[in-house]
């Protein structure tokens, strides 16, 4: 059974905290600050709300209760979810099929962290690698650069592209962390951080909040509401990585079944998704993962992205929120935040960065250990 | 005392002797599982291809593809020092490994053949050891 065999769920309102670098405020406060938003845009008080999801990777334990009983203790369930980098898109999925199974019509999905000391169960699972520490993320991401470059024929230049264009969408975004347009220039010759990247090409470390309204029909009508601006939830899918038969492609795998399982529930193509939000925490995940959805030929992506198709106005706007790179990555809002700016996106309500004509958007979020997700929102 | 008699930094992960088909490259200790599935580094909870516990040791050869590497410019935490370069290398007895490569050893090139070699480190408490490093095999 698919969602679609489901009643429709639908994303009613939206809210953020704007990413930021490590500040004094409490996460109480960017979370809050990030429902109040969601409630507020989709029309709706708090007492509506039946069921509560917390994302979140790096605050400690049981952060939910203590933030949104700010809002008066209704007594609604809460539960935490984490799942690394997908932490906010997990929790969207069970929102979603609450909602979708008929559970509840009205369901809360906030994501909030803020930047704290991360330990890996995957050091305690097992007999550690022969030069864990020296493999940080970035330095992951900057071979799998060197082996995308060698196998495509791209010239890291080109691949440093996508952070020119993600910065550029960001400066436009009242709620990214980097809002400064950046030339070619600028990136190159930032600070080296591994093989070619600099850190201008790698997503901050930050903090922040996002928050959707997750609601069936019958439960907006309740409230005396509309689906005029909301956007319905057509796929939803979540895989972990599988042994495959080519080892060494197992990042581009992942992405490629769970966004082939999505398309296929939404009975779409990708040619036609009209914005996406991807997991581009580096430049190069963003070519990568776009042949890998489908959205570009082998080899192809970079060319189209020096040919401006995944520009704001182009075939299809990637990362026009900013992306990881410029909007940032607190991670447990991450998933939650492209969910929002989709439907932003769908709305039509995006600004300077709307891209015209927008009516499917897909989101995408990979977590280490590693797991991924795809939602696919459609104009209601 | 001989750079030889060093003890090794991570003996769990590999050894001084080679395999039979590469005698004079350290071996890497996998498993391999009933099911035919060779994987690195070794454990016993279970298979990740079929979820079999009959799983055995399985001494892999040091040599292989390489698929990529990096120079690292930033390094948090005092293990060691940057820049240093790792890669990442398609054994050529199936698992993918990663760790660094020897100092000084000039570009490489995505595809190029390597082998384990070990060199002689320094562990946290300040002991001489010797720890896996790839090469370019000439």
């Amino acid at each position: 059974m698919a969602l679609n065999d489901l009643r429709p769920a639908y994303v009613a309102g939206i809210g953020f905290h704007r990413y930021q670098f490590a500040s004094e405020t409490p996460y109480v406060d960017l979370g809050l600050a990030a429902v109040r938003a969601a409630l507020e845009d989709a029309g709706l008080p708090w007492p509506a709300v039946e069921s509560a999801y917390v994302a979140k990777a790096l605050l400690p334990m049981a952060p939910g209760r203590a933030m949104l009983r700010h809002l008066g203790a209704t007594g609604i369930p809460i539960v935490h979810i984490e799942n690394a980098s997908a932490s906010g898109s997990a929790a969207f999925r069970h929102a979603v099929m609450e909602v979708a199974a008929g559970l509840a019509d009205i369901v809360l999905v906030v994501g909030v962290d803020k930047p704290m000391p991360v330990a890996r169960a995957e050091g305690l699972a097992r007999i550690g690698g022969l030069a864990d520490d020296a493999i940080a993320p970035f330095t992951h991401f900057a071979m799998l650069a060197d082996a995308y470059a060698a196998k495509s024929g791209a010239a890291f230049e080109d691949i440093a592209l996508v952070a020119v264009k993600n910065h550029k969408n960001g400066s436009q975004n009242p709620f990214a962390q980097h809002q400064k347009v950046r030339t070619l220039d600028d990136i190159l010759n930032g600070n080296k951080i591994s093989g070619s990247f600099t850190s201008l090409q790698c997503t901050p470390v930050g903090e922040g909040a996002a928050a959707v309204i997750v609601a069936s029909e019958d439960g907006l009508k309740r409230h005396g509401l509309g689906l005029d601006r909301a956007a319905r939830v057509t796929a939803s899918a979540g895989r972990s990585q599988r042994v495959y038969e080519d080892a060494t492609r197992y990042d581009a795998m992942l992405t490629e079944e769970t966004a082939a399982i999505a398309l296929r529930e939404a009975g779409l193509t990708p040619a036609g998704i009209d914005v996406v939000e991807l997991h581009d925490a580096f430049t190069v995940e963003e070519v990568e993962y776009l042949e890998a959805m489908g959205l570009a030929p082998d080899g192809q992506a970079v060319p189209m992205l020096k040919a401006g198709e995944f520009d704001i106005g182009g075939r299809c706007a990637v990362s026009a929120s900013g992306g990881l790179i410029a909007m940032g990555h607190p991670i447990g809002p991450t998933g939650v935040g492209q969910i929002g700016e989709i439907t932003r996106q769908l709305r039509g309500e995006a600004g300077t960065r709307q891209h015209k004509g927008a009516r499917r958007g897909l989101a995408h979020m990979v977590g280490v250990g590693a797991v991924c997700y795809v939602h696919i929102l459609e104009k209601a | 005392m001989a750079a030889a008699d060093l003890p090794l930094l991570k003996p769990a992960l590999y050894q001084t002797a080679g395999t039979e088909v590469t005698p004079e490259r350290p071996a890497l200790l996998g498993g391999e599982c009933a099911c035919g599935y060779w994987f690195f580094p070794l454990q016993t909870y279970g298979c990740e291809r079929c979820g079999s516990r009959e799983i055995k040791p399985r001494a892999l050869s040091g040599t292989g593809a390489l698929l990529a590497s990096a120079q690292v410019h930033r390094h948090a935490g005092k293990s060691r020092e940057a820049p240093f370069t790792v890669c990442s290398v398609a054994l050529d007895d199936g698992p993918v490994v990663r760790t660094l490569i020897v100092e000084g050893c000039g570009p490489l090139t995505v595809g190029q053949r390597m082998g384990t070699t070990l060199a002689p480190v320094t562990d946290l408490e300040g002991r001489a050891a010797l720890d896996l490093r790839f090469e370019p095999e000439t």
